[in-house]
């Protein structure tokens, strides 16, 4: 009898161990997806930088083309007010970030098309740098992108697994959501339509 | 719904597997390790002699690592997406500088339009921002490469990169990084051995000592994982030391899609 109790006594221990191991190694997968995510909006946020820079130097050249700066305008607005807290990663709120992101490229991609109109604008010296440190930032959000799923991945696993899926529903770790390739996040806004 | 759920990780799944394989298509670096990786061969022997002798030279003072990279087919890969892969696959750059860069060049081959490519690791990105890299590419290597003169290009723009970086790096910092993985090497020894030691005594007392055998593990596994991952990184620059006169490869520099590119 002492035996046995001595046998359960060591297996709810190792038990005990194994969890806080677990919670630890929970806690800082949640960590990294959570700093993943900071670096995915500030690749956002320097796209949303360059914008007013880059509506004005276009329109130095083609004052005509008001509807589409506006356009740009409003989604840049939409899309710095979309945010999300790291806590609230859902499908539903990931979705709708993304949406307002890709209404923004999708302006962007308007507003780029312009320079096919106008020689001079295509030839700025500005305009060209204002063009490379759009697409560089593009290919920055698709890394961060990319990384942030991976370390979403390795997080949603690690919860899902036995033991932690116990512990996890204890201490209400949810799973984050992914960012789902859409046709924009592929290519940069020049090439699109 | 359920059901509907799993498909839904066995895509993202299926997704995550078809980025595994397609980062195969970037080929391995040169060996013996090497700056010019002249795999399309734009280069005479002479001109990538040169080349590699100035980018050496100039790795070996800043530890600044900037690849001259040629390939015939970029893989169905856009230009910056090829040369981010490659320069994080190479780990191009010093661990913790990131002070790595890409020039990559797919030279203009039948009626396939020539591209190339300057990615810049994480510590390169305050001096040579998106917008710089583009004029290198544009005012520095294009006008050259319409010519085929590939050297040329390349020439003028590693000469410029290296102006504008001049200060950035020095090779004097590496020292110290490089002194702490051996002095992790060293306590792991010795603690290895006192271990042992302890370890053997143990046995000896009481033939199959759950306890002891069981308590060891943990204690062991973390130096050993230390001590492997440090000995990895050293080993990488001590092995090719003696092998290439200096020259150990990627350093573990990061990317992070900085840079900036054209084509002709």
């Amino acid at each position: 009898m002492r035996k046995i109790s001595f046998v359960l006594l060591i297996v709810i221990g190792a038990m005990g161990l194994t969890g806080c191991q677990g919670y630890n190694r929970m806690v800082e997968k949640q960590e990294a997806v959570t700093s993943q995510w900071g670096n995915v909006q500030n690749a956002y946020q320097r796209r949303a930088d360059l914008i007013p820079n880059l509506v004005n130097t276009v329109k130095g050249y083609a004052q005509h083309e008001q509807e589409t700066f506006t356009q740009v305008t409003e989604a840049r607005a939409k899309a710095t007010q979309t945010t999300i807290s790291p806590e609230n990663l859902t499908t539903e709120s990931l979705q709708e970030y993304q949406q307002a992101q890709d209404q923004l490229s999708r302006a962007l991609g308007r507003l780029l098309l312009i320079q096919e109109n106008y020689p001079e604008l295509k030839a700025n010296q500005n305009f060209l740098a204002l063009q490379d440190e759009l697409a560089g930032t593009e290919n920055r959000i698709s890394v961060e992108r990319n990384r942030f799923n991976m370390s979403a991945q390795d997080y949603n696993a690690y919860i899902r697994k036995f033991p932690q899926v116990i512990y996890a529903k204890w201490f209400k770790f949810e799973p984050k959501a992914y960012f789902e390739a859409t046709a924009e996040a592929q290519t940069a806004p020049q090439v699109q339509f | 719904m359920k059901l509907f759920r799993k498909s839904k990780y066995l895509l993202i799944f299926i997704l995550f597997a078809s980025f595994g394989l397609s980062a195969q298509d970037i080929p391995e670096p040169m060996v013996p390790y090497r700056l010019v990786n002249d795999f399309a061969d734009i280069f005479s022997s002479a001109e990538e002699l040169a080349l590699e002798q100035k980018l050496r030279a100039y790795n070996d003072s800043t530890s600044t690592q900037i690849y001259v990279v040629s390939v015939t087919d970029l893989g169905g890969y856009p230009a910056s997406d090829y040369a981010f892969r490659l320069g994080e696959k190479w780990e191009i750059g010093q661990k913790s500088k990131d002070n790595g860069a890409v020039i990559l060049i797919k030279p203009k081959i039948g009626n396939s339009r020539g591209q190339a490519f300057i990615a810049t690791g994480y510590g390169l990105e305050a001096r040579i921002n998106d917008a710089y890299a583009g004029r290198i590419v544009r005012n520095e290597m294009i006008p050259y490469f319409m010519d085929e003169d590939y050297f040329g290009g390349v020439n003028a723009a590693v000469d410029v990169m290296i102006a504008r970086l001049s200060g950035e790096f020095n090779a004097d910092d590496e020292e110290g990084e490089g002194g702490f993985p051996f002095f992790v090497v060293i306590i792991v020894l010795i603690i290895t051995i006192v271990l042992l030691s302890i370890f053997s005594k143990g046995g000896d007392q009481h033939i199959g000592g759950g306890g002891h055998r069981t308590n060891s593990p943990p204690i062991f596994f973390p130096p050993m994982g230390g001590g492997r991952r440090s000995g990895g990184f050293g080993s990488g620059s001590g092995w090719s030391g003696g092998r290439t006169g200096g020259f150990g490869g990627g350093g573990g520099g990061r990317f992070g899609g900085g840079g900036a590119g054209g084509s002709w």
